[in-house]
């Protein structure tokens, strides 16, 4: 062999010898075993009759790591495999689905989004008119037949899927604008204010009674080197705007409660003002810079700002309490699963709830305790896909009554809600209250099962509108507790956020506003006896 | 190629040509023309995905130029952004370009191009995500170094701060010599005669003398390019915004593409972002159409072409 044929040779074998060599480093390492006993996530349908697509949320999805600790999830796994064994000619495929909005839109408009998907029901609103959801309260009114099968008269569920659900008004308060429930809530998340509490040992601190107490507490561990509270524009917004207008508004619903007459609101929700009834009271005047409770609301809200984080908008703010840079933390039940599972937790914390403006702290609090925020942690809906072996020319309604497949999805709902299976998805961490009666609660949730009595709260507006709203209300919030933007055009920002908003929503749903006139008339003896309600309204 | 010189044969090549053109373009009719007249329709209309449309006129035009609350800090956001870019890239790369070309020995030059050229194939998404990384709130690189340096003190929320996150992304690809500016300028550069570098050395005229009175004029080509390249990628780019801060905080780094994208995909108010686009089309159309009628490179002012 010639010398150029030699280094030829030899340089093909080195290329050869790379690339096998870096083959070897980056060939995928092999998964880790499934858990004993559990059915694959996905497998192949075979030749069954009904092959299910759904979607689990990140909380309980099978082969997940919740917040990255402990063991992959299976709980939703093992549900399935009984629910398959029992319905043999159909298959569950749980799947991962990206939580975008954008991918949900295309596929619901295309027709191919999994029958089952877990979204936020406030999504769901926005888009019920177009009958791309199947309402739930057909089913929901009738008994759960899993139940009825099992032959104990007295359990929740013979009479009605609905009584199976332990928090009634949250989960009622779910349903949509135009009346109807879209959703499945098997588990409920509430908020509280975690804190250190051997640092509140060491310094004689205690958790706060009322809100002036709450800001001689932050101002003081302030003054111990501390960041007193970590809460993010997004907790802000929802829990803390929601929070304190139910302090400055809920003794005016007696005169603003425009719709108290609807027996099955007043009997779960005890005069939730929704969307029509925010829109009308804005064209009232209020929720507007000439609403003083409105302005008092914001101007609450902004007395937090010189004790919290300078990163209001992180994600993630659990490490700087885990290592004690900060002293409370505002957060969800969920932060209970990753306190309970840190070994290097150095210190006891507790749990306490946002105290209430008491007259002392603002001349339009009355000082009704503070309601509860907290809502649904997993909600379960069934898109258009649950139809798709009926006719699609046929109404929606029809193709409602017409599908077998729908069938099978909501027995699948049906199922996964009966109390042992929803123990084995919901109880597989600790970091979600169950919603069904008869599960069992981890003792370390206690703390927000106690949050969970209080009554409701009056209003939701960070779902209340469009995402639009949302994205404006959480940009402007954001500006404004960094101090970039004063009260002024804060209001001025919100104010016209809330007019577009309201536009678009009356717009979008038609809605007629004459009913709500006419109880606003009714109401105007009882407001009579208010003062400091916006000049347009000013009896 | 010179088409044969008889007519009918010019003809028939002529034919073949338009032939041979036409999946082009009408692949660039279906695909870009179409639906630019089908925004310019939409815009007229609100609909959403799903939902029946509804004539509304002129409405959303005078929504977003008059009514919507984010236009104006968002066109003012996009200007500077598209000013800084337009500096960083007609000024950065060229110097580096010159740099290169100075370079003695043509294997060194090699391997500073090839050095600023490999970037070009690291998809523009991951360099953001990594750049995103590094200027992160808490444990980015920066603020990680800072620490290190005991200047704790100045670590910052460098994105999330309304005060630094625009000038955090305009510091987005800094030093700023891109691969793809410096190749172009690079070729503008290596196309300069020797005759015109020799009858310069004998002149006197070197150094940045020369870079300023004879490099630069010459390659306004290639500065043009990239101007119209900026400003088009300025007025209409929004990826990286997206990636690095959705436009906050507030609407502190908000443009008007992401507001549009923000509009059809999340708000689903697919009437009003094809508004913005078509304002933005116009715009864009304009820019380039004042630039290619005033701003004309050496070889054309010679030719007298405009």
């Amino acid at each position: 062999m010639s010398r150029p044929a030699t280094i030829r040779l030899f340089r093909y074998l080195s290329l050869l010898g790379i690339l096998t060599l870096g083959a070897v480093l980056l060939w995928p390492a092999r998964e880790a075993p499934a858990v004993a006993g559990a059915a694959p996530v996905r497998s192949p349908s075979g030749e069954r009759k009904h092959v299910l697509r759904i979607t689990a949320g990140q909380n309980y999805l099978p082969g997940s790591v919740p917040q990255g600790i402990g063991q992959p999830l299976q709980g939703l796994t093992r549900v399935v495999a009984d629910f398959e064994a029992r319905f043999p000619d159909t298959k569950v495929e749980v799947i991962a689905v990206p939580q975008e909005r954008e991918f949900l839109v295309t596929q619901l408009s295309g027709g191919s989004a999994p029958d089952i998907v877990a979204v936020n029901v406030e999504d769901v609103w926005v888009d019920v008119q177009k009958e791309w959801y199947v309402p739930l309260d057909r089913y929901l009114e009738a008994p759960n037949p899993f139940v009825v099968a099992q032959g104990d008269p007295a359990a929740p569920g013979t009479r009605q899927w609905w009584d199976m659900f332990r928090y009634q008004a949250i989960t009622r308060g779910k349903a949509a604008p135009d009346g109807g429930n879209y959703c499945v809530s098997l588990d409920m998340v509430e908020t509280g204010i975690f804190y250190n509490r051997t640092f509140f040992v060491q310094h004689g601190l205690r958790p706060p009674d009322t809100w002036g107490e709450f800001l001689t507490l932050l101002r003081r561990v302030q003054e111990l080197g501390k960041v007193p509270l970590l809460a993010n524009v997004d907790s802000l917004s929802d829990w803390g705007t929601d929070l304190l207008f139910d302090q400055l508004y809920y003794d005016l619903l007696p005169g603003i409660d425009v719709k108290l007459d609807d027996p099955v609101r007043a009997a779960y929700l005890q005069g939730y003002l929704d969307s029509d009834e925010l829109s009308f009271l804005h064209r009232k005047g209020f929720f507007t810079r000439r609403d003083p409770r409105y302005v008092e609301l914001w101007r609450r809200l902004g007395e937090l700002r010189p004790f919290l984080t300078k990163d209001v908008n992180a994600l993630d703010l659990t490490r700087e309490f885990v290592t004690q840079q900060a002293v409370m933390i505002w957060n969800g039940s969920w932060m209970v699963y990753r306190l309970h599972a840190d070994r290097q937790l150095g210190f006891e914390w507790g749990v306490f709830y946002l105290p209430p403006l008491t007259p002392a702290d603002s001349v339009y609090a009355r000082g009704v305790p503070m309601c509860v925020i907290g809502g649904v942690g997993s909600q379960l809906e069934v898109t258009s896909s649950a139809v798709s072996d009926t006719d699609p020319a046929l109404p929606f309604a029809e193709r409602i009554a017409r599908s077998e497949r729908l069938q099978r999805v909501v027995s699948l709902l049906q199922f996964i809600c009966l109390p042992e299976n929803t123990a084995r998805i919901v109880n597989e961490y600790p970091a979600f209250i169950p919603n069904i009666v008869g599960v069992p609660v981890h003792p370390d949730l206690q703390p927000f099962v106690e949050i969970l009595k209080r009554r409701y709260t009056t209003t939701k507006w960070v779902f209340s509108f469009d995402l639009r709203f949302t994205d404006i209300l959480k940009r402007t919030l954001h500006l404004y507790l960094t101090g970039d933007i004063g009260l002024e055009e804060f209001l001025h920002w919100q104010e016209a956020n809330v007019t577009t908003a309201t536009a678009n929503f009356l717009q979008r749903k038609t809605i007629d506003l004459t009913p709500l006139e006419r109880a606003w008339v009714r109401l105007a003896p009882v407001r009579a006896g208010y003062r400091d309600l916006p000049p347009e309204v000013q009896p | 190629m010179k088409p044969p010189a008889a007519g009918r044969t010019r003809l028939s090549f002529a034919a073949s040509c338009h032939l041979l053109l036409l999946p082009s373009v009408l692949l660039l009719l279906l695909f870009i023309y179409l639906p630019v007249m089908w925004a310019f329709l939409k815009s007229l209309y609100e609909f959403e995905v799903g939902s029946k449309a509804r004539f509304v006129g002129l409405a959303n035009y005078l929504e977003y130029l008059v009514i919507d609350p984010p236009t104006w800090p968002s066109v003012l956001n996009m200007a500077l952004l598209t000013l800084v870019g337009v500096g960083v890239r007609l000024t950065f790369p060229l110097i580096v370009a010159k740099l290169i070309h100075s370079l003695p020995f043509e294997r060194t030059r090699y391997l500073y191009r090839l050095a600023f050229l490999i970037p070009i194939v690291v998809p523009g998404v991951a360099i953001q995500l990594l750049w995103s990384r590094m200027i992160y709130a808490d444990y980015g690189l920066i603020n990680e170094v800072l620490r290190t340096c005991g200047l704790g003190a100045w670590t910052h929320s460098w994105l999330n701060d309304p005060r630094t996150a625009l000038t955090a992304l305009m510091f987005f690809g800094f030093p700023f010599a891109g691969g793809f500016e410096v190749l172009i300028y690079y070729a503008g550069l290596s196309a300069i005669p020797e005759s015109v570098n020799e009858a310069a050395a004998l002149e006197g005229c070197t150094g940045v003398g020369k870079f300023l009175r004879i490099d630069v004029p010459l390659v306004l080509s290639q500065l043009k390019l990239i101007f119209v390249l900026t400003v088009i990628g300025g007025l209409q780019g929004f990826e990286g915004i997206f990636v690095l801060t959705q436009g906050g905080p507030g609407f502190r780094t908000m443009v008007p593409g992401l507001w549009m994208y923000y509009n059809a995909f999340a708000f689903q108010r697919m009437g009003y972002a094809c508004a913005i686009g078509v304002l933005l089309f116009v715009v864009i159309l304009g820019l380039t159409l004042l630039n290619l009628r005033y701003f004309r490179s050496a070889e054309e002012m010679q030719g007298g072409t405009s």
